[in-house]
């Protein structure tokens, strides 16, 4: 079953920004990330499936139900994180956390202060005095002291330290393995690569591929590296397949998708001193998209 | 009903504030009257004396300034200031302050839609309005009355309270529309505000200069003139009227671009 199902949608502000098109399921119970450098269209996609803003035409289904409609309903399973937390300054942060819990019909307070642990928060400062990795943590809390079903995170992990990180992306498979499905948006590659199943890459508004993380990485791309006796030529590797080719002095890379022995018989024809080949991680996988696009 | 006490909370201090600005308001511009009418002159030959222009922005107009009921008619006009530039503030901040402040990607999450968000908001606008009348009405009252000497002045001032209350209400409305329809709803306080100041100088320039009478109805403040409606001359209904049209078409424009709207994060 598609927790999220979007159908062409598209979101413009006068000219300048918006998305166009964007069409993507979410699975039940699966992490999806949603990956794009900044002002690539993921917060206005995410904003939009939250109707605080509206489609200029297409449309979204959460649970099933039409994403504007239904609204109030829907986001009773929902948790959200957004990238930029702010909160209503002279509240202390137990206020703020029991004012959120108002608005779900059911007991949050056990819950409230498990997170506050797991996260390390001191429920009794206030808002004002907080510092932004603090304010985040009472965003994560915020998020998911209702146990929703679905949580939307945009850019969560900004602020946070590695500890606090960690914690966090424990929490959020923890929760996972209770049912929850997660939508993720981040433009850190490898906080999306440890932690989600699948992924949507977009750019410029635009989605410009959905696929398994596994997929993407078995995508055959090979880095290769090789260091030679005398700096190489800058097209020497120039062949079909080859992509991201760089040279620094002695040193040769790129990124190559193909038939191996191609690249291996034109290494055999020259001088190296050494080579090495690897498995790219997603960054450059990623990089790759885009400068296919861009071509 | 959590929305509408958080909002009572937000504004606790604001109002207090307010209030007491309008009882200092009230005591001080008595004691003005215990000052003048005690040094033995008249102060209908005071004001006589002054140019007419003067009169008509003082507020002076056809009000009987030796009579304590008089003087609290001209001090009335600063009392509706106040009350209406509160009431236009607090109309156009209440809603205006979740995308002021940033806090919409908050609320606007919950399971609540944005027809009961505004509808929680713009009850506790009006608690708010209405205790601010409230406190000007005793305040008014209990000093007033004071300097009364034997004459009755309550029913007066009732009748003034209730005339200012309308249009307390009417101007919080055209501030929480301003905020439903501005994009940026930044400046929506500063241009509710704007729009009052400039109703205001047009009725004081109704009052200099009878040829554009015909005005009379674009301005709030002409409604409800203290000279108009004390002395037994009560609320005009056709005003009561226009005020009530006004204030819930600007209402239903409130909630209906509200809801539709891109909230600007």
């Amino acid at each position: 079953m598609n927790v999220i199902e979007i159908k062409n949608l598209t979101k413009t502000y006068g000219k300048a920004r918006g998305i166009t098109d964007i069409n993507f399921n979410v699975e039940e119970g699966e992490i999806f990330g949603f990956i794009g450098p900044n002002g690539a269209g993921k917060s206005t996609t995410i904003r939009t499936l939250l109707s605080l803003i509206y489609p200029t035409s297409g449309s979204a289904t959460i649970f099933g139900k039409d994403c504007i409609k239904f609204a109030p309903e829907i986001k009773k399973e929902i948790g959200y994180l957004p990238s930029e937390v702010f909160y209503y300054d002279n509240m202390k942060v137990k206020d703020l956390l029991k004012y959120s819990a108002s608005f779900y019909k059911k007991d949050c307070s056990k819950r409230i202060k498990e997170l506050a642990d797991i996260m390390d928060l001191d429920l009794n400062k206030k808002i004002d005095d907080l510092s932004l990795g603090n304010k985040k943590k009472v965003g994560i809390v915020q998020g998911l002291l209702h146990e929703p079903k679905l949580i939307i995170l945009d850019e969560p992990t900004s602020g946070l330290d590695p500890l606090m990180q960690q914690k966090f992306f424990e929490l959020l498979e923890e929760e996972n393995k209770k049912g929850a499905t997660i939508l993720f948006s981040s433009h850190i590659l490898s906080e999306v690569q440890r932690l989600c199943n699948r992924v949507a890459i977009i750019k410029e508004g635009k989605i410009v591929t959905v696929e398994k993380i596994s997929t993407l990485k078995e995508n055959n791309y090979k880095k290769f590296k090789v260091e030679t006796k005398v700096p190489l030529d800058q097209n020497y590797f120039q062949i079909d397949g080859v992509s991201n080719l760089t040279g620094k002095g002695n040193v040769t890379s790129f990124l190559f998708r193909g038939d191996i022995n191609a690249v291996l018989r034109k290494v055999a024809e020259i001088e190296i001193t050494n080579l090495w080949i690897e498995e790219p991680d997603l960054e450059e996988i990623f990089l790759h998209y885009y400068e296919k696009e861009a071509k | 009903m959590n929305i509408y006490l958080r909002e009572l909370k937000s504004h606790r201090k604001s109002l207090i504030i307010w209030c007491i600005g309008v009882f200092l308001m009230v005591v001080s511009g008595m004691q003005k009257f215990a000052g003048l009418s005690s040094s033995g002159q008249s102060l209908n030959d005071l004001f006589q004396d002054m140019p007419k222009s003067l009169q008509v922005v003082m507020g002076v107009g056809a009000l009987d300034m030796d009579k304590v009921s008089g003087y609290y008619g001209m001090l009335f006009i600063y009392l509706l200031l106040m009350a209406t530039i509160h009431a236009a503030m607090l109309g156009a901040t209440i809603i205006a302050k979740e995308e002021r402040d940033k806090t919409s990607e908050f609320l606007f999450v919950k399971p609540v839609s944005r027809a009961k968000i505004i509808t929680a908001k713009l009850l506790a606008a009006f608690t708010n309005i209405f205790i601010f009348t409230l406190v000007t009405w005793g305040s008014s009252i209990v000093i007033v009355g004071k300097y009364a000497d034997g004459e009755s002045v309550n029913g007066d001032i009732a009748i003034t309270m209730m005339g200012m209350f309308i249009l307390q209400l009417l101007f919080m409305a055209i501030g929480s529309s301003i905020s439903a329809l501005k994009r940026k709803p930044k400046k929506a306080a500063s241009l509710a505000s704007g729009i009052l100041l400039l109703t205001f100088v047009l009725s004081v320039v109704i009052d200099l200069n009878g040829s554009i009478e015909f005005l009379k109805f674009v301005t709030p403040f002409k409604y409800f003139e203290a000279k108009n409606i004390m002395y037994g001359g009560g609320l005009d209904t056709v005003y009561v009227l226009i005020s009530a049209v006004l204030f819930i078409t600007l209402l239903t424009v409130t909630l209906i671009y509200y809801k539709k709207k891109d909230l600007n994060i």
